[in-house]
């Protein structure tokens, strides 16, 4: 995902002007990621050099309005049909138990007790809100939500994993 | 907190097979205290004592040590005429299947322990109707469990699980044969019950619906190993350690 595709994304809803694009933008994305003006502008620029946006400057220049292209309607279409691939295991908490298992010298059962309660505190709240929220309307808040908990929930599912795997380990070798 | 706002306590516990003292241990020792509308949900692997905690909590089992007290009652130290009087008016149970009988209407269904405690039958009904009603599903009384959906059926076993003047729930996987939404729907009104003072405990392996409790408990080889609390994020209670003793 990048600020690109957003952008395009945005635009197919219509032109617009920048700021408007930066709050709708926004907006999309339920707050989790917010934009400063000039990255939207730097953005638009790209986009433009690249055949992917075009401006359309009013008489007397002082609002511009973007537009998509038709390259740029197919560049977002590509990138919706693209499976999002993330197999890259590059996460703080995954890279911490790794090293803490290399470590040797560290409790390494304690750190994902640890982290497991601060992921179900975590995941109280977001079910608090969760509450909260399904009977409103906002369906962007509402996927947003599901996506913040499904998240969490795998989280502890991994951090359950890790646990039973390095007792079972332990066990088998004779440090338990 | 003194010990009688205590719907549910522990003591010391431990449950044992075989020989009380070196026999395998299924759960324990094992220190628990839970007021009066709260939502508890117990989490741990398979073999951990999840269950065994809930057949102790509603006297279908008794601990080799220590004390299970309902409502300041000891089971172990309860005859069967107390503890049958406990189950059918203080306790109501919940599982995963096997709920409800086929042959019955979800309203006979829910008016059932009522009767079988002797209640009037326009009484019992009258009172089955509110509670179908309480978990929206009073439109479908006459209908029978084969005719409803999974969730239907697990709305209207909460609704017989808390029927009469039972203030204590225990669940056993209550959404495990449910799909993610509907099963968080059962989580909600599990708790809408316990906001209006009902107290519940509930095993699950999902952990979305174990967040929906006040505080998640998680057992291990038996015993207790954590305990995350929602009302303070600070009040994580430090808990005992995993030993590593082999448990059944």
């Amino acid at each position: 995902m990048s600020i690109r595709h957003g952008i395009l994304g945005v635009l197919s809803g219509g032109p617009a002007h920048g700021y408007r694009i930066k709050t709708q933008f926004e907006e999309s994305t339920g707050g989790a990621w917010t934009l400063n003006v000039g990255q939207v502008y730097t953005t638009l620029n790209r986009l433009e050099r690249d055949g992917l946006v075009e401006c359309m400057a009013d008489a007397d220049d002082s609002v511009k309005e973007w537009r998509i292209t038709k390259s740029g309607q197919k560049t977002l279409s590509n990138w919706f049909q693209t499976p999002v691939d993330d197999s890259q295991v590059r996460d703080e908490l995954t890279i911490k138990v790794l090293f803490a298992v290399v470590a040797q010298s560290f409790d390494v059962p304690a750190l994902v007790q640890k982290q497991r309660g601060t992921a179900m505190g975590r995941l109280q709240q977001l079910m608090k809100r969760n509450r909260e929220i399904s009977r409103g309307d906002n369906l962007i808040d509402i996927l947003l939500l599901d996506s913040q908990i499904i998240k969490v929930e795998a989280e502890i599912k991994w951090l359950d994993t890790c646990e039973a795997r390095l007792l079972k380990w332990r066990k088998e070798r004779g440090e338990l | 907190m003194s010990s009688d706002t205590f719907v549910l306590e522990f003591r010391d516990v431990q449950r044992r097979y075989g020989d009380p003292v070196r026999g395998v241990r299924a759960l324990g020792p094992i220190d628990l205290q839970i007021a009066r509308g709260e939502l508890v949900s117990i989490m741990g692997p398979s073999g951990s004592g999840k269950s065994t905690l809930l057949s102790l909590a509603g006297g279908l089992d008794f601990a080799t040590q220590g004390h299970v007290k309902v409502m300041d009652q000891d089971l172990r130290e309860s005859n069967s005429r107390q503890l049958t009087r406990l189950r059918r008016r203080t306790i109501g149970f919940v599982f995963q299947d096997l709920n409800l009988l086929p042959g019955l209407s979800l309203l006979e269904n829910v008016a059932l322990p009522l009767e079988l405690d002797g209640v009037a039958h326009r009484v019992a009904f009258r009172e089955a109707e509110q509670q179908l009603d309480s978990v929206g599903i009073a439109k479908l009384a006459d209908r029978f469990p084969d005719d409803v959906s999974g969730g239907e059926r697990q709305r209207a076993a909460i609704a017989r699980a808390f029927v009469g003047p039972r203030c204590l729930l225990l669940a056993d996987e209550p959404t495990g044969a449910l799909d993610s939404l509907t099963g968080e729907s059962v989580m909600q009104l599990l708790r809408a019950h316990c906001d209006s003072g009902r107290t519940i405990v509930v095993v699950t392996h999902n952990a979305a619906h174990a967040a929906c409790a006040d505080r998640v408990i998680y057992l291990r080889d038996g015993i207790k190993v954590d305990e995350v609390s929602d009302s303070d994020p600070t009040s994580r209670v430090p808990t005992q350690r995993h030993t590593g003793e082999t448990n059944a």
